[in-house]
């Protein structure tokens, strides 16, 4: 027994060598080694050339700009990183293509931050001061840009980043929000959903919530801690409409029956899933499977691809920035920049392949860094800052975006009301973005 | 007794050496990330140590270091920012809680007679879902909205936001490793290993097993607690999911048994290799493979070096001494990479993959040049104590 | 008064689920001595097995079972031989599953990647299909799972109270050694032993390909579910496994109805810390196989 015992460990112990080896071999004999960084977009050509070969390109040439940032790539916000990630690399494709920042190609020192804000914010002070990278863009997720946004003001950087949801907390004056919920989603978010019922004519009488216990979702539906203005609810019974359910759920729900049950006995006439990710198709998979289903639902933030292969779900209502149809796709430069998001978004594997809120902000932060470069001329911090808060940014998916210092860099809440329709996500309010044909379905008792 | 004197000083140099590193970083013109590097490592040698002292001196397998931990984080997010303490005293009070947790759960659980090692870890773990659902039910702790830490003011005498951090974490780690240290070559550690290899003959043989088994569950839970309250800190946004989840109980376990449980330099050790090979691997962009190389690396160390990684080291300590220091110098001079981390790691692997030369191997090749060298030494609690660091 | 009922059946079906992920588990503790934390992504694995096929083929997710059933015994069969040869025992057997369990998350976001994966409802007619009785909501994949567990539960105890094979499994439990001298080939029990314990996780990965939407981190939300019901029910003992996941489930179930869902995890683990404190042996048995 014994020597076959010595024999296991060495084939093992010469595995891990080799596939040491092999990522050694895999970074090059370049500078790149296993201390540093690997820039991640590199090869594409696909899009670049065929799109931009019209504009008179300058090739860019000199150091390249390294941007450094952190994503989810794994632990339990991976799913939605993702789309950042894909996104992120056809815009370096592109800029690259296009002649680079001030001239010089841009590179992408991208790590992993495993969901956690505690080593996000570590890998942040690894970028600026190890690394150090010419620029930074958030991370993924609340908490992790919470924990990366502490950092940038540690160092005075500039710091566009998407989709962070407590946006009463952040207060650096060098932030950027590419996520145009304005400074109260609290009162807007539900506010514009709320118009967008009572223009069918048809209000709902009675409302129910379902709220996931997570910050941002917790922040739309009560409003904000402490101060406790605003709020989904709360703004619900401003309208004289009854609240008939209020239910929090952990955010590891794995057991939906009885929280179902709970809606069917309400009977609400619209429910309000305040939830995130795949809570509205778990939740409506049992209400369908105890046979209720309410005559109209709105969900906060919802993995999109899911909810449309989800039984029950037609109807269902979410906010938006940008879709792939008219009038967003009007302007030809963000269709062809969706069919490159797309393009990729499918190569990645990622199931559901299309532009919406989550590529859309991660692109227009991207657009914020490059203007803020652009417009100081230099990579320094605080003349980018300035620039931005001074000029604001034209961005290919959220129109002209201005910062309102007195606001926290906050602009006007553009989200629209997005729904499902036949199979599929189709803008629906305010009437000047719907669809065409295209119109809010909700008719209590029907 | 010369030995303790000696390996006290120890701790007082490298207290001091590290103590002042922030002080020396202009000169030597390292990179700031290198303090947040060591703090991210302490924080994990404390929670690991401080975890081994009830797991790996007495054998009762505890999961409850994330709840202990939590408790901490908790009560300096709750007391600093909520009802307006200073960082200062709100620390230890956060130590005193989560020692207390410790202590009240120590009081149920040891009470119980035939209490099996199972039971012990699953009562522990269902204490950290306990106070999770607590948090999340009480708007006074948490209620769902997490509490914002970014900006909590530090006394200005341990120096700007980071450095300050930095030597907290510094501080309480010394006391936990420096505590681990003194438990294990006292009368209290030996009567835990007592209650590790068998517990009735402990007893029958004077132990007082309830004590000894409360003093370090609590000394446990205190230290963890202390850590938790700076750690939250580097958090910034303290959520109950982002606490109360399986990864500070899961670490420590695994960065102690790669170590090696019986002395309390194995955990530093495995917290020292599990952070330093994260890190760069984290950092290498090779997002696809590294958590494949890390769930490798713990199959074979696991299955190659049984009784830790520590313990191979003292026994073939010139070889340890050798491969590492040799690859950190070869690193250094052939300037292979710009980062001192780098160096450390390739020297760290080297090391590490020296360890994992089966003993009967090594014991050929001692023969070979001439020495013989006994091939699987016993390990005491004797052999184990002789020495300092 | 219906809402309760509501709550109770669909406590007791999902516990079901809980049981049938929970039992492969409990056997590998109980009789190999195995904490085998990869048993998590099996179930996570074959779940997405049963997807990739069922959406390639067009396929009825429920056949799947003829396909992941000996597949995942084959593996289970694999996994046992390598533990036997690299000797890993109780203490290590913890780190060296974690390690595999790494591994095999990785290997599946890399498959699958990070997002989310359902199969729709046009291949999944099963999700949303329920009996009703008096009112309440009989869920049939949720149903389904169960009655399987309880087959499951069932088979295992008559073999290991009535067949020989189950006699040799309590016997190499006990002691491996003394069982070697009265002629018991150990090996191979352990063998077909953990090829059974990873069969039974992959029928459990069907059911949650069939109900939920899957992604790779969903194994560690498990973890919090299972372990408690593994330790409850006994160690190796499949009926006690089940009656703790039927516990668990109504527990669950009853308190999210009556205080609503935040409470549910207070209300189990409390039960949980009350039940190990007055019955520290499990739930059923004394701990082990029975």
């Amino acid at each position: 027994m014994r020597p076959r015992r010595s024999w296991t460990y060495l084939t093992l112990i010469t595995a891990l060598a080799l596939v040491i080896a092999a990522c050694g071999g895999d970074e090059g004999g370049g500078t790149t080694t296993l201390g540093t960084g690997t820039t991640v977009a590199s090869s594409t050509t696909q899009g670049g050339t065929e799109t931009t070969a019209a504009t008179e390109t300058t090739a860019a040439s000199g150091e390249p700009i390294r941007v450094g940032s952190t994503l989810a790539l794994t632990g339990f916000l991976a799913a939605t990183a993702a789309i950042h990630k894909v996104t992120g690399e056809v815009f370096v494709d592109r800029i690259n293509a296009a002649g680079g920042l001030l001239g010089r190609p841009v590179e992408w020192v991208l790590l992993d931050d495993e969901s956690t804000p505690d080593l996000a914010a570590a890998a942040y002070e690894r970028l600026i001061t190890e690394d150090e990278v010419d620029l930074i863009l958030g991370p993924y997720g609340t908490g992790n840009i919470t924990a990366a946004m502490a950092v940038a003001q540690r160092y005075g950087y500039a710091f566009p980043h998407h989709t962070a949801s407590l946006t009463y907390a952040y207060t650096y004056e060098c932030q950027f929000s590419s996520w145009s919920t304005g400074l109260h989603p609290n009162i807007t978010n539900p506010n514009l959903l709320y118009d967008a019922l009572e223009s069918t004519g048809t209000p709902p009488e009675t409302i129910g919530f379902v709220v996931n216990e997570f910050p941002g979702t917790m922040f739309i539906s009560y409003g904000q801690p402490d101060t406790d203005e605003g709020g989904a609810v709360a703004e619900a019974e401003k309208r004289g409409w009854e609240v008939v359910l209020d239910v929090t759920f952990p955010t590891a729900t794995s057991d939906w029956g009885p929280l179902a049950a709970q809606v069917r006995d309400a009977d609400p006439d619209f429910l309000y899933i305040a939830g995130l990710g795949v809570d509205a198709p778990n939740l409506v998979t049992a209400m369908q499977a105890i046979d209720y289903s309410p005559d109209g639902m709105f969900v906060q933030w919802p993995a999109p691809g899911p909810v449309l292969a989800t039984e029950g779900a037609d109807g269902m209502m979410s906010v938006t920035i940008f879709e792939e149809h008219p009038p967003f796709t009007d302007d030809p430069e963000a269709v062809e920049v969706a069919g490159m998001i797309d393009a990729a978004l499918t190569e990645a594997g990622v199931p559901y392949a299309k532009v919406e809120t989550q590529a859309a902000a991660s692109w227009t932060a991207w657009e914020y860094l490059q203007q803020a470069a652009e417009g100081a001329g230099s990579l320094d911090q605080q003349a980018m800052c300035d620039w931005l808060v001074e000029n604001g940014a034209q961005t290919l998916f959220h129109g002209d975006i201005e910062f309102f210092p007195e606001e926290q860099n906050y602009f006007e809440d553009l989200s629209k009301i997005k729904q499902v329709q036949d199979g599929e996500w189709y803008t629906v309010y305010p009437e000047e973005f719907a669809a065409p044909d295209r119109s809010v379905e909700f008719s209590p008792g029907g | 007794m010369s030995a303790r004197v000696r390996a006290l000083v120890g701790f007082a140099a490298v207290a001091l050496i590290l103590g002042f590193a922030p002080n020396m970083q202009e000169s030597l013109e390292f990179p700031r990330f290198y303090l947040i590097f060591l703090f991210t490592m302490f924080f994990w040698i404390a929670q690991a140590s401080s975890w081994n002292i009830l797991t790996g001196y007495s054998g009762y397998f505890s999961f409850g270091q994330g709840a202990f931990y939590g408790v901490g984080v908790y009560t300096v997010g709750v007391l600093v920012v909520k009802q307006g303490w200073s960082f200062m005293t709100a620390l230890p009070v956060a130590g005193l809680l989560a020692g207390l947790t410790g202590l009240f759960l120590g009081l149920v659980v040891f009470r119980v007679r035939r209490l099996t090692g199972e039971i012990f870890a699953l009562t522990t773990l269902a204490i950290a879902f306990v106070l999770a659902s607590v948090a999340r039910l009480s708007p006074s702790i948490d209620g769902g909205t997490g509490i914002f830490m970014t900006g909590t003011p530090l006394p200005g005498f341990l120096g700007e936001f980071t450095t300050a951090a930095y030597r907290l974490t510094l501080a309480i780690t010394l006391i936990t490793v420096v505590v681990a240290y003194l438990i294990h070559d006292s009368r209290l550690g030996w009567g835990l290993f007592a209650i590790r290899d068998d517990e009735p003959v402990a007893e029958g043989l004077g132990v007082p097993t309830f004590r000894y088994k409360m003093v370090a569950l609590g000394a446990n839970a205190l230290l963890a607690g202390l850590m938790g309250g700076v750690w939250a800190l580097q958090l910034g946004f303290v959520t109950v999911d982002d606490v109360f989840n399986i990864r500070v109980p899961l670490f420590v376990i695994l960065m102690s048994v790669l170590g090696g449980m019986q002395h309390w330099m194995g955990p530093v050790i495995g917290a020292v290799i599990i952070t330093t090979l994260t890190d760069r691997l984290n950092s290498a962009g090779l997002t696809d493979v590294n958590q494949i190389i890390i769930g490798g690396m713990l199959v074979v160390l696991a299955l190659a070096v049984r009784e830790g990684v520590y313990v191979r080291m003292r026994r073939r300590w010139v070889t340890t001494a050798v491969s590492f220091f040799g690859v950190l110098g070869l690193a250094r001079l052939l300037d292979l990479n710009d980062s001192l981390i780098s160096d450390f790691a390739y020297a760290m692997v080297a090391t590490v993959v020296m360890m994992l030369v089966p003993d009967r191997v090594w014991a050929r090749f001692g023969e070979l040049f001439g020495r013989s060298h006994p091939a699987e030494e016993p390990i005491g609690a004797e052999d184990l104590t002789r020495t300092g660091p | 008064m219906e809402l309760l009922a509501q709550g109770i059946v669909s406590g007791i079906l999902v516990g079901g689920l809980y049981a049938l992920m929970s039992i492969g588990i409990s056997l590998s503790w109980g009789a190999l001595k195995i904490i085998n934390l990869a048993h998590f992504s099996f179930i996570l694995l074959s779940a997405y097995i049963v997807y990739q096929l069922t959406v390639s083929f067009e396929v009825d997710p429920l056949l799947m079972v003829l396909v992941v059933a000996p597949l995942f015994f084959m593996l289970g069969v694999l996994v046992q031989m390598f533990f036997h040869l690299a000797k890993v025992d109780e203490f290590k057997s913890l780190i060296v599953t974690f390690g595999l369990f790494i591994i095999f998350q990785s290997v599946m976001q890399t498959i699958w990647s990070a997002d989310f994966r359902r199969i729709g409802p046009v291949l999944n007619p099963y999700e949303t299909q329920s009996f009703f009785v008096a009112g309440i909501a009989f869920q049939l994949p949720q149903l389904v799972a169960f009655v399987v567990a309880l087959l499951i539960a069932g088979g295992m105890w008559l073999t290991f109270t009535r067949t020989y094979f189950g006699k040799a499994v309590r016997a190499v439990a006990q002691d491996p050694e003394m069982a070697r001298a009265f002629g018991i080939d150990s090996r191979r029990v352990a063998v077909i032993l953990s090829g059974l314990s990873t069969a039974f996780s992959a029928l459990a990965g069907v059911f949650i390909a069939i109900g939920q939407t899957m992604f790779p981190q969903l194994a560690v939300a498990w973890f919090g579910i299972v372990f408690p019901i593994v330790i409850l029910g006994g160690l190796g003992n499949s009926l006690g496994t089940l009656t703790a996941g039927v516990i668990i489930g109504v527990a669950a179930g009853v308190s999210s109805v009556l205080w609503g869902p935040l409470s549910a995890p207070l209300v189990t683990f409390t039960i949980l810390i009350v039940a190990l404190l007055f019955r520290p042996e499990g739930l059923i048995t004394k701990r082990s196989i029975a």
